[in-house]
């Protein structure tokens, strides 16, 4: 099924492909421009004093991981859905609704963090700013969490969610949040101390976290990324039974 | 012959609402089977309740002897299932939709070109199989999801109005390529169009507030219900004493008149000649008899009342 999905998805970008790769390529400098120069001259250094522009590089990719996922799950659990196409046909194929959400979370997290690896190569030949090794792969281990767990949250959101007004008003707030309640652009210490707690405690916020603290560290906090895998898991679980009840199965 | 599908007990309630009430019948292997009823009748929830889309709220429903709800990974793979409405993928053309599918169901790519070949050729579809899907007229997104429903060899197609938007050339393809899988698969359908189905059927299934009221094909159907004429005739001047003398006629069965003209049932063609006796000196305009098809029988039976 995951093949199926990921051909599928290679034919939508083939049958816009200039478009597509206009938005993907426009995607990261947009969010640099507009993003990251104004607030570098607002936040000159993070509280551990690094600069700005380079503190803020892995949150960039962060919010262009979730801004590329977003439309490809809107598409399938809501668009598609209250049009009744093609997700009846998925849902009439002999595989679980689990398995099918896995597989959607799978085939459009992998285009979401190719995206933020395109964002990754665009920050790096248009600025300074360099990673190391360690650091890249680890990012990418953390998008791969980040962008499940964001991606269940979006599926959750789209079964849900009927009328299109709603769905644009929760997804604007989850925006919000992503941009600047989950620490991608603004340090959880910023924030008053009980919204500081709060926010911190928020799933889609835990990925960054754990990725910024082995940048200054060194250690990797393997027992929030098991949590945060059990997490992905039950959340699956979920959404396939809401995705069984949207479909009256 | 050898249960292609079997419903026991089935019920669907939506709401409060009674959709199917404890539905039980079996479908033979190979045959082609209509569904027909009012509208709101219950007819699209039998198809999604046979193409496994939805599940009963009790009952069971068994695919080649494999209960559905317990078996489903294996009993999806025999069943094909076209919609009502246009659900292909608007941005991806009519192949891709169609390939999407095969891929799904995990069919090879010479199986799928083969049977994409055949499928896309009988009903005239080779030229569209690189449009989008949205930029298509509706009978041919009908067709290609007749196409994507068939793609993975279905033991069992389950169609919701199969010529629904198609053209008369359309719908002729279409049929010709129903009867050709009749026997090798069984098709169940539901359809809106009466003529269509007095054609197309081994076995018509008469759908009324959830239950089964008829069942069988429309010959037995007509000569175990009614078996009866209809009959039409104009006259120059239907005056009230001769309406009056023809309604008396002990043969004549349901006389009604319109204007001039005075329409009746009877059981033999030779009511006819008792009506055109009692009138014989009266000038006839126009005269019209008619053996009694699939709407009539639906007619007389969803007005509550036989024809006696």
């Amino acid at each position: 099924m995951i093949s199926a999905l990921i051909k599928r998805r290679l034919w939508l970008w083939k049958n816009r492909l200039i478009p597509s790769i206009f938005f993907y390529l426009l995607l990261p400098v947009f969010t640099f421009a507009i993003i990251s120069l104004p607030l570098k001259n607002i936040i000159r250094f993070s509280l551990s004093e690094t600069p700005y522009d380079i503190w803020v590089l892995p949150g960039l990719i962060f919010i262009i991981g979730s801004f590329s996922l977003y439309p490809l799950l809107y598409r399938e659990y809501f668009e598609l859905r209250i049009h009744r196409k093609v997700l009846i046909n998925i849902a009439l194929t002999p595989y679980s609704k689990k398995f099918f959400i896995f597989s959607s979370l799978v085939t459009s997290g992998l285009e979401a963090l190719g995206m933020s690896i395109i964002g990754i190569l665009v920050y790096i030949s248009f600025t300074s700013i360099s990673l190391t090794i360690s650091s890249l792969l680890f990012l990418l281990l953390c998008m791969i969490i980040y962008l499940l767990l964001l991606g269940n949250l979006y599926i959750t959101i789209s079964l849900l969610i009927d009328a299109l007004t709603t769905m644009f008003l929760i997804s604007s707030m989850v925006f919000i949040l992503i941009l600047f309640g989950s620490g991608f652009l603004i340090e959880f210490s910023f924030f008053p101390i009980g919204l500081e707690s709060f926010l911190k405690w928020i799933p889609i916020s835990i990925p960054y976290q754990v990725y910024h603290k082995f940048n200054s560290t060194g250690l990797v906090d393997w027992g929030s990324l098991s949590i945060l895998c059990i997490l992905i898991y039950v959340w699956i679980l979920f959404n396939s039974f809401i995705l069984k009840r949207r479909l009256n199965q | 012959m050898e249960a292609s599908l079997t419903l026991k007990k089935v019920g669907k309630l939506i709401g409060d609402k009674t959709i199917l009430a404890g539905l039980s019948f079996g479908i033979e292997r190979g045959s082609l089977v209509a569904i027909v009823g009012l509208n709101d009748s219950g007819k699209s929830i039998l198809l999604k309740l046979l193409s496994g889309y939805e599940n009963p709220n009790y009952g069971q429903v068994f695919v080649q002897g494999l209960d559905m709800e317990k078996r489903r990974s294996e009993t999806r793979k025999l069943i094909g299932y076209v919609s009502y409405e246009n659900d292909l993928d608007p941005w991806l053309t009519i192949k891709q939709n169609i390939r999407f599918n095969a891929n799904l169901y995990s069919v090879d790519n010479k199986l799928f070109t083969e049977r994409l070949k055949k499928y896309s050729s009988a009903l005239n579809l080779d030229s569209y199989l690189n449009e989008y899907a949205f930029r298509v007229s509706g009978g041919i997104q009908k067709k290609a999801m007749l196409i994507r429903g068939l793609i993975h060899d279905p033991d069992i197609l389950v169609i919701d109005e199969p010529t629904g938007y198609m053209d008369a050339e359309s719908i002729r393809q279409t049929w010709d390529l129903i009867k050709e899988l009749k026997g090798k698969k069984s098709v169940i359908y539901v359809s809106n169009s009466l003529a269509e189905i007095e054609q197309a059927h081994d076995r018509i299934l008469v759908f009324h507030e959830g239950r089964i009221i008829m069942d069988g094909h429309l010959d037995k159907l007509l000569e175990s219900t009614l078996d009866y004429h209809q009959f039409q005739i104009e006259f120059d001047n239907l005056s009230d004493e001769l309406y009056k003398t023809l309604k008396n006629i002990a043969t004549i069965v349901s006389p009604n008149r319109m204007d001039n003209t005075f329409h009746f049932y009877g059981r033999t063609r030779t009511v006819f000649f008792d009506a055109i006796k009692a009138a014989s000196d009266q000038m006839m305009i126009d005269l019209d008899v008619k053996k009694l098809g699939l709407r009539d029988l639906l007619d007389s039976e969803f007005a509550g009342r036989g024809l006696e």
